[in-house]
């Protein structure tokens, strides 16, 4: 009895598990329909190729592009060094709590304080403002990566290293990069996805660019959407999908070894 | 030394935000001055009922996500075998990591007189006509927020759920305990970690949102993120330094009674591994 009503439940459960991710995958389709409707006699493409002889749309592509590689260098590095000091020196969880910060500031709050912090500076806003407004969206996630891959590295392998007469340098080089590099790697293609998803706060800092992301989100404000800029949210959708599956497959091998 | 540097990178515009809340607006600049005007404009009229409009749809959506959570994290932590929890896992970050505001462009899409959801109800003969409350609704809204920030809750609450020791649950059994009654007095209170930084993550979200209110609510709909946004519109930096402080430090608090009661490393206690 009690085994049929358990199997029931499971039943249940595991349909409204279907019935939630088919409501989370449904926002991904549309963009890709409308980008080929209203293409008049100029080919099935026509809303993409306008893409291209747009000069804006073309700078803001830039923009993104050189963006989002700057945040995937970065933030890995910086998780990195303070995932190393979380755990050799044992800071305390205040300062793991700090990283962990941005994460729980509405967006368009943190926009506005890097806003701030920059004008107070002195720094006018540029790729400079934009690339670091999205390193710290991006660091919170970039460290629990790196955090989780440290913590199936054996420190005793570094123990090793250092009675075999190596420095804290070199143990790190040759014996603990070598194993944790995938999970590196993992964090920067997370840390280009999570620049790609962007747009609130770097609408506030950016100035006179634009990224893809703010530009939609401005002209949906001024005018609407129109059909190449459906062309361009399938891009952006089709890019994050394909740097997804590049992370899965990274994970399938490095579970596989 | 780079740690110092994050930290400052993450509480120098805070700081800073907090400090020209303080100041006053002149012309389209501001000058220093200690004056609580600023709060003045938004603890009063709209702007007030926007605040208490935003704590009220933090909360009753973040209760709803957690509603929505909870139990996918429950059956991925203890209905699945192990080869498969990283795939489906992978499956619920797929929708979150896909640009939101794109996202929430689509629903408009699906949602609108035109879309796919009134057309097929029309040619089903379920709706005669069009549904109105489908789009610039409370629904439209609501559906926007769960499905934007959702996704993402599923992780620490699997986290915390997938880190109770099997052992307990299994004394709680030989203790004559029933399913239900070891779920509530051991499962649940164990897991409590997760759900609330879940909860946090879910309502600041919603609470401090932009996109999702002006997209599906239209442009009545306003919820704190807005009033931020109609402020930087009129380059008035001090008013939303203001609204962005008081944001901040209601979060601020939520986490701190948080690290209170629960302890992070418990919860990372997996991801930080022998620290």
């Amino acid at each position: 009895m009690t085994a049929k009503r358990g199997k029931l439940a499971n039943a249940l459960g595991w349909s409204l598990v279907a019935l939630v991710l088919v409501f989370l995958y449904a926002p991904l389709v549309p963009p890709a329909i409308n980008s080929f409707r209203d293409v008049g006699n100029d080919g099935m493409f026509a809303n993409y190729s306008a893409i291209l002889s747009d000069g804006r749309l073309m700078a803001a592509g830039r923009t993104s592009l050189i963006v989002g590689l700057l945040v995937a260098l970065i933030s890995p590095l910086l998780a990195l060094l303070a995932a190393e000091v979380v755990r050799v020196w044992r800071i305390p969880r205040l300062v793991l709590g700090v990283i962990l910060i941005p994460l729980f500031v509405p967006g368009i709050s943190m926009g506005v304080a890097t806003a701030l912090f920059f004008q107070t500076l002195g720094i006018s806003p540029s790729l400079l403002t934009i690339t670091a407004v999205q390193v710290i969206w991006a660091l919170p996630f970039a460290f629990l990566i790196i955090l989780t891959v440290m913590a199936n590295f054996d420190p005793i392998y570094r123990e090793a290293a250092y009675m075999s007469g190596a420095n804290r340098i070199q143990a790190f080089f040759e014996v603990e990069l070598p194993q944790i590099h995938p999970g590196i790697l993992g964090a920067a293609i997370f840390s280009l996805i999570l620049s790609f998803n962007e747009t609130i706060r770097t609408s506030v800092v950016q100035g006179g660019q634009n990224t893809v992301q703010t530009y939609l989100w401005s002209q949906y404000q001024q005018v609407g959407l129109s059909p190449n800029l459906h062309a361009l949210m399938t891009i952006l959708i089709v890019a994050t999908l394909l740097l997804l599956g590049l992370l899965a497959l990274l994970d399938a091998r490095q579970n596989r070894l | 030394m780079p740690l110092a540097l994050i930290v400052v990178l993450i509480l120098g515009p805070l700081a800073i935000t907090l400090v020209v809340s303080f100041w006053q607006k002149v012309g389209f600049s501001m000058r220093p001055a200690i004056s609580f005007e600023n709060y003045a404009a938004f603890f009063s009229g709209t702007r007030l009922n926007v605040l208490l409009r935003s704590i009220w749809v933090g909360v009753s959506s973040a209760a709803l996500m957690l509603l929505l959570a909870y139990p996918i994290a429950y059956l991925i932590a203890t209905r699945l075998r192990a080869g498969l929890v990283r795939p489906v896992l992978f499956l619920f970050a797929v929708p979150f990591l896909v640009n939101y505001v794109v996202r929430t462009f689509s629903w408009s899409e699906i949602l609108s007189r035109t879309g796919s959801v009134n057309t097929t109800l029309v040619a089903l003969g379920i709706a005669e006509r069009p549904l109105d409350w489908l789009l610039f609704s409370d629904f439209a809204v609501y559906l926007g927020l769960i499905t934007a920030y959702m996704p993402f809750m599923v992780f620490p609450i699997w986290l915390s759920l997938s880190g109770i020791d099997r052992r307990l649950v299994e004394a709680s059994w030989m203790l004559g305990e029933g399913p239900f009654s070891t779920f509530r007095r051991i499962v649940l209170p164990l897991s409590m970690p997760g759900v609330m930084a879940a909860a946090i993550f879910g309502f600041v979200g919603a609470f401090g949102e932009v996109a999702v209110s002006l997209i599906l609510g239209g442009t009545g709909y306003q919820l704190l993120g807005n009033t931020i946004q109609s402020a930087l519109n009129t380059l008035d930096y001090p008013l939303a330094a203001a609204i962005s402080s008081v944001a901040t430090i209601l979060m601020l608090a939520l986490i701190i009674l948080w690290a209170q009661i629960f302890d992070l490393r418990l919860l990372l206690g997996k991801i930080m591994g022998r620290t």
